[in-house]
């Protein structure tokens, strides 16, 4: 099969950091995943760039620094809700542990309680 | 690479903040565990679309089903990032509004603060046309309309800012009763649940009350303790009492040096209101920070300019062959008072084109020096010359005759150059001194310096009664009532660096009206100096430039602030709607949700750290070879 001549349309930068924050907002792993992906693309062919692309590409990183700005706080602010919610579970399962604890408690002291009647 | 190191550097600074907010949840989830505490609460879906780059997110929520009791971590965190998104977008909406006062071409008839850069360009070339030909009266007039131009915009920003900062005020104010309805409601609520609880489902009750709360963090930054019986406490983010179980407490306002503060039970709670977040936050941050930073930037604009062209062009010969004095400046700007309001009082006040001195003094009116003078204003320092000083001073009232003692202090001319004044104090006899203020010789072009004289007399209780300059035919009388001088004017002409004359006044009161200058059995000692005058270290242009590109990145910090806060807000929606029902299971997928995407992210936030790093550092590269 041949491949078509016209040029792929490639991602700006920004658009690539943008895209990050959305996904991030709507915690949309697998779409970050395949972003993670195009990053680690992209990083591996800096070695074979030419200078003209060099160029360009640092145009790129220019214009996306502002929207890499936001990439962090949204990523700070993950880090702080995941925290919340890992609090959350863990607060859940102390008291699912506590009323077992309790119920298992009330258990051993009823038979107790009617080891003792039957004692008597 | 300084802005990706910002960037990382805002992330630390999140981690600081975001484990405050944490140990406040932290702090509540004690609270919350309790026997008992297992009512089910509302569920909340997000209505607003997902977007980030302009688009805000997560805004407002859904009721859509019931929860258990124990989201109530999650719906505190939940209330404080919707407190924080509030916040930050009503300041956005207000810096927004100055921004587009600044922005060029956005002027209308009635405002065109947008052409102040290019009206501040106008004014100074208009002088250097008038380099040219100084007698051409059109010249002259085309000064005169540059310079009601620019002043014409600087007042009409100002005034605008002014304006803005009234109608957040009235916002401000008006977000109270919302904010009094909502407490007395959650108070309401708060006795009937803890009247249910723990014998019976109070439900329904809990999801009204839930939805006022969302509704009050919204409003303002507030804090929630649970108290026993599902009642519940709220507090100013600050720590002051809204609610306690069944009783609420009113905000009320009053007035307080023309604006709306802020009282909770007869204390004023501004200050702490601004800093708590919410609409209310949003808008006194905005009220009495970013309009009164710009106002003042704006102040010292027209202050600079104001005072240095006045000073100048008194400096020089009009076409009348009339130089400038103290008494009778050749104005061109209505002289600012002081610097503050500045800008709004900015005017022309010279009617006569005539009166633009672009001769040098004592040259014939064909001469330009001072009209060049003028035109290199634009590219010097926007400092202001010192218009008045004042020296707080004891002179001992033993001191023999003719022994001395001397105050100093530093003065600035129209060129932001500094001198230090002495004023030399030599005992006459009782109760009378001379006095001699002078200049450094240097500061002159002829190397000469000629000080400033006179006499002045003390009362028995040592108070400064009179003073009589060197040359005036009666002494007058120092004090506030009519005739009485708070001040004597000294003038320095010639200066080396070709800076305008230094007209000073030198004020002898205090502001309780009682002299500054005192003679006692005590040492002689100068206890205070003080000056109106200051450097600059930008051109005119430069400044406001500067002003704009501060704003300008104010608008873009609080824009990154707020699209965070707002996608925080959708996280949290979105765990709060898995975990709709009481299933471990739901939720162990919920945080797994959580957890893959913020490792992900990391990850994708990494390598476009070390792309964008690698290819600035390339680009550089590149370039200088």
């Amino acid at each position: 099969m041949q491949e078509s001549d016209a040029p792929v349309a490639k991602p700006e930068l920004k658009e690539l950091v943008v895209e990050a924050s959305r996904a991030l907002a709507l915690l949309d792993a697998p779409r970050l995943d395949e972003l993670a992906a195009s990053c680690e693309a992209l990083n591996r062919d800096l070695d074979s760039m030419d200078v003209g692309e060099k160029k360009e590409l640092a145009r790129q990183a220019r214009e996306a620094t502002a929207d890499m700005s936001v990439l962090a706080r949204v990523l700070e602010a993950t880090r702080a809700n995941r925290n919340v919610m890992r609090r959350l579970r863990e607060m859940c399962e102390r008291r699912l542990e506590y009323d077992e604890r309790m119920i298992r408690g009330a258990g051993e002291a009823g038979a107790e309680a009617g080891d003792i009647d039957g004692d008597d | 690479m300084g802005t990706i190191n910002s960037a990382l550097n805002l992330m630390a600074g999140a981690l600081e903040a975001d484990q405050e907010a944490l140990n406040v949840v932290a702090n509540n989830v004690a609270n919350a565990n309790t026997p008992g505490y297992t009512e089910e609460k509302p569920d909340w879906q997000q209505n607003a679309p997902i977007s980030v780059g302009g688009v805000l997110m997560g805004d407002g929520v859904t009721e859509t089903g019931a929860t258990s009791q124990r989201d109530r971590v999650l719906e505190e965190r939940l209330d404080q990032q919707q407190q924080l998104a509030s916040a930050s977008s009503t300041r956005l909406t207000a810096l927004n509004n100055m921004q587009a006062l600044f922005t060029p071409d956005s002027g209308t008839a009635g405002s065109t603060a947008g052409d102040i850069g290019s009206d501040i360009t106008s004014f100074f070339d208009s002088f250097s046309s008038l380099e040219r030909d100084p007698t051409d009266n059109a010249l002259r007039e085309q000064v005169l309309t540059s310079a009601s131009t620019l002043a014409g915009d600087i007042s009409s920003a100002a005034s605008s800012l002014n304006g803005q900062r009234d109608a957040i005020d009235q916002e401000a104010s008006g977000v109270v009763s919302q904010v009094n309805s909502l407490s007395g409601a959650i108070a309401q609520l708060n006795l009937q649940i803890m009247s249910a609880s723990p014998n019976s489902d109070a439900g329904t009750l809990e999801d009204q009350r839930q939805q006022d709360l969302s509704q009050l963090s919204q409003l303002i930054g507030i804090n929630q303790v649970t108290t026993q019986n599902n009642g519940l406490e709220i507090t100013t983010t600050s720590g002051q009492l809204l609610v306690s179980e069944g009783q609420s407490t009113q905000l009320t306002t009053g007035m307080v040096n023309g604006v709306t503060d802020f009282f909770l039970n007869g204390a004023d709670i501004t200050s702490q209101l601004t800093s708590g977040g919410g609409q209310l936050g949003g808008y006194l941050t905005a009220r009495d920070t970013d309009v009164p930073n710009a106002v003042a930037s704006l102040d010292q604009l027209a202050y600079s300019v104001s005072t240095s062209v006045n000073a100048q062009n008194s400096s020089g010969t009009d076409l009348n062959g009339v130089t400038g004095t103290s008494a009778n400046p050749l104005d061109i700007f209505k002289e600012p008072a002081q610097l503050a309001g500045s800008a709004a009082a900015m005017s022309v006040v010279m009617s006569d084109p005539s009166g633009i001195a672009a001769a040098g003094a004592g040259n014939g009116s064909g001469d330009n020096s001072n009209a060049v003078a003028m035109a290199n204003l634009a590219g010097e320092a926007l400092g202001a010359p010192t218009t008045g000083f004042s020296l707080t001073e004891n002179l001992d009232s033993t001191t023999p005759v003719n022994g001395t003692t001397a105050g100093n202090i530093v003065v600035y001319d129209t060129r932001g150059n500094t001198y230090q004044a002495t004023v030399t104090y030599t005992q006459q006899g009782a109760n009378t001194w001379s006095y001699s203020i002078s200049l450094p010789a240097a500061a002159f072009a002829s190397g000469v310096s000629t000080p400033v004289t006179g006499t002045m007399t003390f009362d028995a209780a040592g108070n400064l009664v009179q003073i009589q300059p060197s040359g005036a035919a009666n002494p007058e009388t120092v004090g506030t009532a009519p005739n009485d001088v708070s001040s004597i004017p000294l003038g320095f002409a010639g200066l080396a660096d070709g800076a305008a004359d230094l007209d000073m006044s030198w004020n002898l009161l205090g502001a309780n009206g009682t002299s500054i200058v005192s003679q006692t059995a005590s040492a002689s000692v100068q206890s205070a100096g003080t000056q109106n005058g200051f450097a600059g270290n930008q051109t005119p242009i430069n400044y406001y430039s500067n002003f704009v590109s501060t704003l300008g990145a104010t608008v873009s910090e609080v824009q990154t602030e707020n699209t965070a806060e707002n996608a925080s807000v959708t996280q949290l929606q979105t765990q709060n709607n898995a975990l709709s029902s009481v299933n471990l299971n739901d939720e162990a997928v919920a945080m797994s949700t959580l957890e893959n995407s913020y490792q992900a992210a990391s990850q994708v936030f990494t390598l476009l750290n070390t792309v964008m790093t690698s290819a600035l550092n390339l680009g550089e590269e590149t370039a200088v070879a």
